[in-house]
């Protein structure tokens, strides 16, 4: 009798073993071409975004309350600081308007009407992040319904935060670009240099200095220390021209044959309440 | 026969101490994740440990197989880790507790036992299916140190309130 139940209890423990690994498998294999989740996950995780709202809800009013007194003592400061900057912003946002008249004025007459640079937003607050190290994710308030796609850039006011991977019906999953996730999608970004521009792709993430790591560059044009990086827009996913970060480092790659340049990224990736995702119109 | 609360109370409690670990790690996201430490929040370990020690449970096993499967669904999107490793720690929890009686000490160490043990079974996984690269040393002081602070922090102020609750409400 001792016997059957070691063998009962033995048999139940590896059966779960067994159908465990292979649903990590399978995860695994879909997780990246697949289009939408199934029918059925998808109702479970749309049910938990629910109930995450109202609990979300108080813990962000807690924190609310501490970051309002934070900010009101650095206001002063701030403002000096702010106020020096207010006056060239006024004639920068005016050139700025010149400028994008102009622009559709010419792709008028080029008859060019959608571009790289054309996206639709869809703007969508973080209801939590996967309490993980392993899985830099976000969960935020809009999905499907709203338009959100998969594989769709997304960003803060800052810049480039990460990439839909994981779309709901009123909740998606975003990988942040802090991922380490060999099998992640890369963003193809550009380096704008004062000769010209060089192309590569996000490559990698050296978590202790905070660092994203763009490799497969293109040419070896004059790179320089805080010249500015956008997304190029090419690979089909991102629209062209967000602001990625600033560069810090070139160096050669582990071969010596091509540059390996380390990009300070300009989102704070710790600090996001209200996320934009980019969907391309083209 | 009279139907006691915790068969309410568990459920609630188990899916609000859920949803806590994900709100707290995105608002104190930048204390929880820098670029030396991380510290995983697990408040509804927390709350299955000491639903073991302290409540009247109807079926433990089925709670913790959909509080992972729940897990792995909305947080993480590979489905399969927690849906193993919770009823996994329910199992030895309920081991462990055969050999003690149930003081503060005898709860803690246990707790951080089962942190330990889940935290680095996790952390295999993801080496094996690729998400991290990490080195068991940088796991140990970056992850693990961190993680259980965190959590025995979280396990010495809750302890009183969610021991009370239960015992009030499993009679």
């Amino acid at each position: 009798m001792q016997r059957f139940f070691f063998n009962k209890r033995l048999i139940i423990v590896l059966v779960t073993l067994i159908i465990g690994f292979v649903l990590v498998a399978l995860s695994i294999t879909v997780r990246n071409n697949r289009s939408t989740p199934p029918i059925i996950q998808q109702f479970g995780n749309d049910a938990a975004g629910l109930v995450d709202r109202v609990v979300s809800y108080p813990v962000s009013a807690v924190g609310n309350v501490g970051s309002s007194v934070g900010n009101l003592l650095n206001t002063y400061q701030e403002n000096q600081k702010l106020k020096k900057q207010v006056d060239s912003l006024a004639s920068e946002k005016v050139s700025n308007q010149a400028i994008k008249k102009e622009n559709i004025a010419l792709k008028k007459q080029l008859k060019l009407n959608k571009t790289l640079t054309d996206y639709n937003s869809v703007t969508a607050y973080v209801l939590a992040r996967t309490p993980s190290s392993w899985q830099n994710q976000l969960i935020i308030s809009k999905g499907s319904l709203a338009g959100v796609k998969k594989n769709e850039a997304v960003l803060s006011d800052k810049g480039l935060i990460g990439r839909v991977t994981e779309v709901n019906k009123t909740n998606s999953k975003i990988e942040l670009i802090s991922t380490e996730n060999d099998s992640a999608n890369r963003f193809a970004t550009t380096i704008l240099t004062s000769d010209g521009s060089v192309n590569g792709l996000i490559t990698s993430y050296n978590s202790n200095t905070n660092r994203l790591i763009m490799g497969q560059i293109d040419s070896q044009k004059t790179m320089k220390k805080g010249d500015r990086v956008i997304t190029s827009g090419m690979g089909g996913n991102s629209p062209q021209g967000i602001y990625v970060g600033t560069v810090t480092k070139i160096e050669k790659d582990d071969y010596g044959l091509a540059s390996k340049v380390e990009i300070k990224p300009a989102a704070d990736l710790t600090n996001l309440n209200i996320v934009t995702v980019a969907e391309r119109t083209n | 026969m009279r139907i006691s609360k915790i068969r309410y109370y568990y459920p609630i409690g188990l899916f609000v101490a859920f949803f806590l670990d994900g709100s707290l790690s995105e608002k104190f996201a930048g204390s929880f994740f820098t670029n030396t430490m991380s510290i995983e929040s697990r408040l509804f370990l927390l709350w299955i440990v000491m639903g073991v020690f302290f409540a009247k449970v109807e079926h433990p096993y089925f709670w913790a197989f959909t509080i992972g499967l729940m897990f792995d669904l909305f947080y993480t999107g590979v489905i399969g880790p927690f849906f193993m490793l919770i009823p996994l720690i329910l199992y030895l929890t309920k081991m462990m507790y055969s050999f003690f009686t149930p003081s503060f000490i005898v709860v803690l160490l246990i707790y951080l036992i089962d942190i330990a043990l889940l935290t680095l079974l996790f952390y295999w996984i993801n080496v094996l299916i690729g998400f991290t690269s990490l080195s068991l040393t940088n796991f140990i002081s970056g992850t693990l140190g961190p993680t259980l602070a965190y959590n025995l922090a979280a396990f010495v102020i809750l302890y009183l309130p969610i021991k009370s609750l239960m015992e009030g409400s499993s009679r």
